[in-house]
């Protein structure tokens, strides 16, 4: 019986803005948007329901009079973005087979 | 960069692997504190050694240079803390090591300068004090005035302790290279007299700080170049 994949992460831009933050503490809305090429529309849309769900915390603050957007993965995207990769894998394991 | 697009397995297992490594190749140390640091360290502690070993003098203690430093360390952090873009993990506890090794020089120097008066204070009220006996007689017995022995061993291994841990944390051979040989340098140093103490301490602060810098500025700036 194969996991579902989590529709929320499964998702091209949503999974890189996740997999972006996976490695680091806490990245800048122009740094992600930099890495992902997206447009600051679209990045914003999908911040914002990576962010309902709980999978990212969104810190809006000012920075040299400057409006500056951080993102960090939580602790519960952390388990997901994991959960994620486990059904892939046995997508993957069961393709091979 | 599309939201809609449907992903395969193996896609979405390549986008994960992407954005990772653009993650890592991201961020690059600039190098710049690392080669303050080393300069000042290693030309103050070259300067003592070679003003004892050939008896000259300069107006000021070479080490003044140092305490200097600190003033152009804080414009550097400050305009590095505006260009990060992102912070990874190991920076909040890798900055708390280098305060503490801050503190603990400061405190290091603090500990040199009022110990050997303090004890002199400590050892007259007790009604004694520390005289240097002349085995063959030569001379007669005189006052001594206490000092730490060997203090700049210690100034090594404080050296080594914050670049070894930067050195694992961040996975750079250097640094880690460079921390092994100042503690190979600091168990030298207890068995030479001082002033090659701070001969050794112009290699630490080279191998430490210096080197592993300019590999860093070089690293960073190739990298710069290439975004362009």
């Amino acid at each position: 019986m194969f996991k579902e994949l989590d529709p929320i992460l499964h998702s091209q831009l949503r999974l890189a803005v996740v997999s972006l933050l996976i490695g680091v503490k806490e990245a800048e809305f122009t740094f992600i948007k930099e890495k992902t090429n997206a447009t600051a529309g679209n990045l914003s849309v999908q911040i914002q329901k990576l962010k309902d769900v709980g999978y990212i915390e969104v810190e809006k603050q000012f920075k040299d009079n400057y409006p500056l957007t951080t993102c960090s993965i939580t602790k519960k995207g952390v388990e997901a973005f994991e959960k994620y990769v486990k059904a892939l894998q046995s997508y993957l394991d069961a393709g091979k087979k | 960069m599309s939201n809609e697009k449907k992903l395969t397995e193996q896609e979405s297992l390549q986008l994960i692997t992407t954005m990772i490594q653009k993650a890592k190749a991201s961020y690059h140390e600039r190098g710049i504190s690392a080669i303050l640091w080393g300069t000042v360290v290693a030309v103050a502690s070259l300067v003592t050694y070679l003003r004892r070993e050939f008896d000259f003098n300069v107006p000021f203690d070479p080490f003044l240079l140092v305490l200097a430093a600190i003033i152009p360390q804080i414009f550097i952090s400050i305009k590095q803390g505006r260009e990060n873009k992102v912070t990874k993990f190991e920076d909040t506890a890798i900055n708390a090591v280098w305060l503490v090794y801050g503190i603990s020089i400061f405190a290091l120097i603090f500990y040199q300068n009022v110990v050997p008066s303090a004890t002199i204070e400590l050892c007259r009220q007790d009604g004694w004090q520390l005289m240097i006996h002349y085995l063959d007689g030569s001379k007669p017995d005189e006052p001594l005035h206490p000092f730490v022995p060997s203090v700049y061993s210690l100034f090594l291994l404080l050296y080594a302790f914050p670049t070894l841990v930067t050195g694992i944390a961040k996975k750079y051979a250097p640094m880690t290279v460079g921390a092994i040989i100042t503690y190979i340098l600091f168990i030298a140093s207890c068995y030479t007299a001082s002033k090659y103490d701070m001969l050794f301490g112009t290699i630490a602060a080279l191998v430490c700080w210096l080197i592993p810098g300019i590999i860093l500025r070089r690293k960073y700036l190739k990298q710069k170049s290439s975004n362009v």
